[in-house]
């Protein structure tokens, strides 16, 4: 296993017209760590998890995952990077039309011969590997169910089988929990947690909620202005370092 | 300024109505001769009702084959011209090959193709393809423009590749949306398919046109009832169908 899992390297990302959502960041992220990307909301924390898996394209700077080049891989690599990395979004981003199986195997799509995917046809292995995701997140009697019929929180759950569906080695979430109900926050901050542990995952988080990051992280990595301005255990989040990524007003 | 504006409008109009020589007195004159004919028309003559009810089956037909077909070829129109999929020279010469030939209405693409293939309801399927496939290119495109973002990315973030996004991210929203315009270019299609028999691309249109030439009235008004039963059935089933893909 590489000693480093995610390298980020001097990152910058320009949104248009001029925003420096993220500027100049160097980050190490090491095999099987739970990070959790602290910061208020426009801090940048959006744009730096879609810059690892190029949603966003970087303005300059190097992404390494697994010791592969992200930035500057061409399409066959750059899909192959992306399979390694499943991403979990605020909005669930599920195909709401669709059943939940077929979101489920939608995260096979990496892997799965592509001219039949595109008939909607998947290898029986790939379909045992979705149900088994299913299974993992404790849906597994909801395949049939079309996606939008689901509750907010079963809709996440979803889409974390989806990411799960790619045998990934790293999970993105970009505040997985921010719309749903404060109450469903924690059933799946544990549920990232446990597949991580099950499966040997390493995990990158975006909350603004500090709480959330004190419980769940080993490290914590603060952004602000899409500067980093705190890297370390969430025991070290003093006061001081805590005004420092929130600013002056006091935090969430 | 918006006063200037109205008062212009006001003298183009009128200006229009002496240049097509719009009279409501003359209309008023015409009245009685309006009465004459539909008197004339009655009772129908149901002695033809199975030519009129083969020659709205013909036009259902050229409808139904034509709206079918050319529900088809939109599809990759339709992507071809969506802002948000196609690389902006493809999106710029697509639009402009669908609003050049959309320009024109099904009835003059009927007459170029019955004089390229003959006379019959193949013209009229023909006609039915072209108008159809590029309004509904141009109605595709625009579902395609509205679709949500969010779906699309998740899709790309698991390394499908770009025909795998367009088919797992993209066609699952617009689906319904797709069937829903093919269906509603159907009920618009029969209308159109009526008149294409005038110009000899088959259907209720040339019983209708023969008997007016013969000027045998009866029989033309049993196809004109034919013809909007025809339509109001249709109509009916279409929008039944749409109320529920939505």
């Amino acid at each position: 296993m590489p000693v480093t899992m995610i390298e980020v390297t001097g990152l910058r990302v320009v949104l248009p017209p001029d925003l420096a959502a993220v500027d100049g960041v160097d980050l190490a992220i090491r095999p099987g760590e739970f990070v959790v990307i602290l910061g208020r909301s426009g801090a940048g924390k959006t744009t730096f998890l879609r810059a690892l898996n190029r949603l966003v394209e970087p303005t300059a700077g190097v992404v390494r995952v697994g010791g592969r080049e992200v930035t500057g891989a061409d399409d066959v690599t750059l899909r192959a990077l992306r399979r390694q990395m499943g991403m979990v979004f605020q909005q669930f981003n599920l195909v709401r039309r669709m059943s939940v199986l077929d979101n489920v195997l939608a995260g096979r799509l990496g892997w799965a011969p592509p001219l039949p995917s595109l008939v909607g046809r998947f290898p029986a292995e790939d379909r045992r590997i979705a149900l088994e995701c299913l299974a993992q997140v404790g849906l597994a009697d909801f395949a049939r169910r079309r996606a939008d019929t689901l509750s907010g929180g079963e809709q996440q759950r979803v889409a974390i089988a989806r990411a799960l569906a790619q045998s990934p080695s790293v999970i993105l979430a970009d505040e997985p929990t921010a719309s749903l109900d404060p109450a469903l926050t924690g059933s799946i901050m544990d549920l990232l947690k446990r597949i991580k542990a099950e499966r040997g995952l390493t995990l990158v988080v975006s909350q603004h909620q500090l709480a959330t990051a004190l419980a769940y992280a080993t490290r914590v990595v603060g952004l602000r202005r899409g500067r980093l301005v705190f890297d370390g255990p969430p025991d070290g989040l003093t006061p001081a370092a805590v005004a420092t990524i929130y600013g002056d007003e006091p935090a969430k | 300024m918006r006063r200037a504006a109205v008062f212009v409008a006001l003298v183009l109009l009128a200006w229009i109505a002496w240049d097509t020589g719009a009279d409501p007195a003359r209309f008023v004159r015409g009245l009685p001769w309006m009465l004459d004919f539909f008197q004339r028309m009655l009772p129908p003559d149901l002695r033809v009702l199975p030519a009129a009810l083969v020659g709205a089956w013909k036009t259902l037909e050229i409808a139904l084959l034509g709206t079918a077909v050319a529900a088809v070829l939109a599809l990759p129109l339709g992507f071809l011209s969506a802002r948000n999929v196609a690389s902006p020279g493809v999106f710029y010469s697509a639009r402009a090959t669908l609003n050049f030939v959309r320009s024109v209405d099904t009835l003059v693409y009927a007459l170029i193709f019955v004089a390229a293939v003959g006379l019959g309801p193949f013209p009229g399927v023909l006609a039915v393809v072209a108008y159809t496939t590029t309004s509904l290119a141009k109605l595709y495109s625009e579902a395609i423009e509205g679709i949500d973002r969010g779906p699309v990315d998740a899709i790309t973030a698991t390394g499908a590749t770009r025909l795998q996004i367009l088919r797992w991210g993209v066609l699952p929203q617009v689906l319904p949306l797709f069937l829903s315009y093919a269906l509603y270019r159907l009920e618009t299609n029969i209308r159109a398919a009526t008149v294409l028999g005038f110009v000899g691309a088959g259907g209720i249109g040339f019983y209708l046109q023969t008997y007016l030439r013969m000027i045998d009235y009866p029989a033309a008004s049993t196809v004109l009832l034919v013809t909007v039963l025809m339509v109001m059935v249709v109509d009916a089933v279409s929008s039944k169908l749409r109320a529920r893909l939505v």
